[in-house]
């Protein structure tokens, strides 16, 4: 015959957290206030980083030379999200990896305005190589969600 | 003085759902540890080294390893290693215990995988906090919403269906079915596969890994340590690890595991291994979504890109093919944590001292090849050919 026990006991974290953005992230974030988005450029290999990097990771070297990129690329993948998560946003919804022009790197992002209802039909909606723009949020404060969302052009 | 360093004892436990499991973390580690000791034959007192692992968040502590390590039995001298990188903590056990012998340093290690992913009650909420704060965890992006980029991106360049990403599922249940340690031991069809849930395009519910809880454990040893316990010793011919961006938009391709790519030639090179289909007897690929394994034998170089899933379907990975793959089940059937990252080189290992469970067994495996991988976007990649060292 097995003793009684008590098998588990309930733990709880409530942690609030501010994460120091520096000053690379920091310009970032502070020209999506303005409607702008910065990136910046490697002087050995030319390529352009959106989020911005302080160094290029393949020429060990600064990327002090900033740019602004058009609203505007191409999706190079995406995925529907029918499930979401605790304190995320509500699905269905969209993500996609989008090449801005002028991008070395894909910024990643929210497309609205697709037709999200039938799982089999959602492939056909965002072909790789679409065309969407930034739309803007009415109130920004210097976060990624200072875009809205992506749409097709 | 420098040594080559070699696997000499394995422990692992049933695995089973947190719900079901009656034991605490540490009786879980503990019947590993004992396990592995009395596989390899060795006494607790010539052990020189632990190697033990946590994830930040997923046990309502960072301190599971420091506080598991001490309630072992294993002595009160015995310094502890502990790794904490993410999802690739269990994968990484092995190759810091080899190098702490290969350096001369330690004699016989332990590497202890614990069943890291059994407390959490919304588990997948604390894997969502890995993906890149500031810039993409706002956006709706957890763990398998990275994990379904690859896919997408694959299925645009290959063609590739929903169905044809079902076929790893469906086959790695069958092998889970032979395997008496694995949680999920049912088998599935392709049709079971693709309308199970969707989850998050184009992969449904049945294509992601379960939540387990089980232990296990790895006797690392220089081959001079390994004379005089039990089993046939397994040598770590050759290892290495490599990372990607951190974040999601620095990957260049996602319809190739370009990272994993790279790794694999560094590591053929070391163990002088020239055409990896013909030379490897034995595979385990970390794959917690279905659609990653046959991405992932592409870049090991066992199918050409486009390849991966005509060579599962041919038969070829499967138990009696030629180049078997994820006998174990592999992480869709039982993905505990640590326990579940370390596990590929356990069941290898296994594979190569011929003490595999019977049903699961490859007859005369000689060579063969572990892999883990994890991190936001699969940044950390691991593997390591092993070899079956017989005595004369």
């Amino acid at each position: 015959m097995t003793q009684p026990t008590i098998t588990t006991q309930h733990v709880h974290w409530d942690l609030d957290y501010d994460v120091h953005l520096g000053a690379t992230w920091g310009r970032f974030m502070h020209g999506l206030t303005e409607r702008k988005i910065l990136a910046n450029r490697c002087p050995e290999c030319s390529r352009v980083f959106v989020p911005p990097q302080a160094y290029c990771e393949s020429c060990f070297v600064r990327t002090d030379e900033w740019l602004e990129l058009p609203p505007e690329g191409a999706v190079e993948a995406f995925t529907v999200a029918w499930h979401g998560f605790r304190g995320g946003p509500t699905p269905p919804y969209a993500i996609a990896g989008i090449r801005l022009d002028g991008a070395s790197t894909l910024l990643m992002h929210f497309v609205r305005e697709l037709e999200l209802s039938d799982p089999d039909a959602v492939r056909a909606q965002l072909p790789t190589g679409s065309r969407v723009r930034a739309v803007w949020a009415e109130e920004r404060t210097g976060q990624i969600l200072d875009i809205a969302h992506f749409e097709k052009v | 003085m420098a040594s080559r360093a070699v696997i000499a004892g394995v422990g692992i436990t049933p695995a089973t759902s947190p719900r079901k499991q009656t034991s605490s973390s540490v009786e879980l580690v503990q019947q590993a540890v004992w396990g592995a000791l009395e596989h390899a034959g060795a006494s607790p007192s010539s052990l020189d080294g632990v190697v033990i692992g946590n994830i930040d968040g997923f046990e309502g502590t960072v301190l599971g390893a420091k506080h598991l390590v001490r309630r072992l039995g294993l002595g009160a001298e015995l310094p502890v290693s502990i790794l904490n990188t993410g999802g690739t903590t269990g994968g990484n056990l092995m190759q810091v215990a080899a190098r702490q012998v290969r350096s001369g340093d330690r004699q016989r290690v332990l590497c202890i995988g614990g069943p890291t992913f059994f407390g959490a009650r919304d588990l997948q909420a604390a894997i969502n906090t890995n993906s890149p704060m500031i810039v993409e965890q706002p956006l709706g992006m957890g763990a398998y919403h990275m994990g379904a980029f690859y896919p997408s991106a694959y299925q645009d360049r290959f063609g590739a269906s929903v169905a044809d990403f079902a076929v790893s599922a469906v086959q790695d249940h069958e092998h889970a079915a032979r395997n008496p340690y694995a949680h999920l031991r049912n088998t599935l069809t392709i049709d079971d596969v693709v309308t199970a849930k969707p989850l998050s395009s184009p992969m449904t519910m049945a294509m992601v890994c379960p939540v387990s809880t089980s232990a296990n454990a790895l006797l690392v040893t220089s081959e001079q340590a390994a004379v005089t316990l039990r089993p046939t010793p397994v040598l770590i011919r050759a290892m290495a690890t490599s990372s990607d961006p951190y974040l999601g938009g620095g990957k260049n391709d996602f319809a190739a595991m370009e990272n994993l790519a790279i790794l694999a030639q560094k590591v053929y090179q070391l163990a002088d291994v020239r055409n990896p289909r013909e030379e490897i007897d034995v595979v385990e690929v970390f794959c917690p979504y279905a659609p990653m394994q046959p991405m992932q034998l592409e870049a090991l170089g066992f199918a050409p890109p486009g390849g991966g899933i005509g060579l599962i379907r041919s038969g070829a990975t499967r138990i009696d093919g030629d180049l078997p793959v994820n006998l174990s089940g592999g992480p869709l059937c039982t993905n505990a944590g640590v326990a579940g990252e370390l596990a590929p080189y356990v069941y290898v290992a296994l594979q190569l001292m011929g003490d595999a469970p019977e049903a699961m067994q490859v007859p005369g495996a000689r060579r063969g090849l572990a892999h883990g991988t994890g991190g936001t976007f699969f940044q950390f990649e691991n593997l390591a050919i092993l070899e079956r060292q017989e005595r004369s």
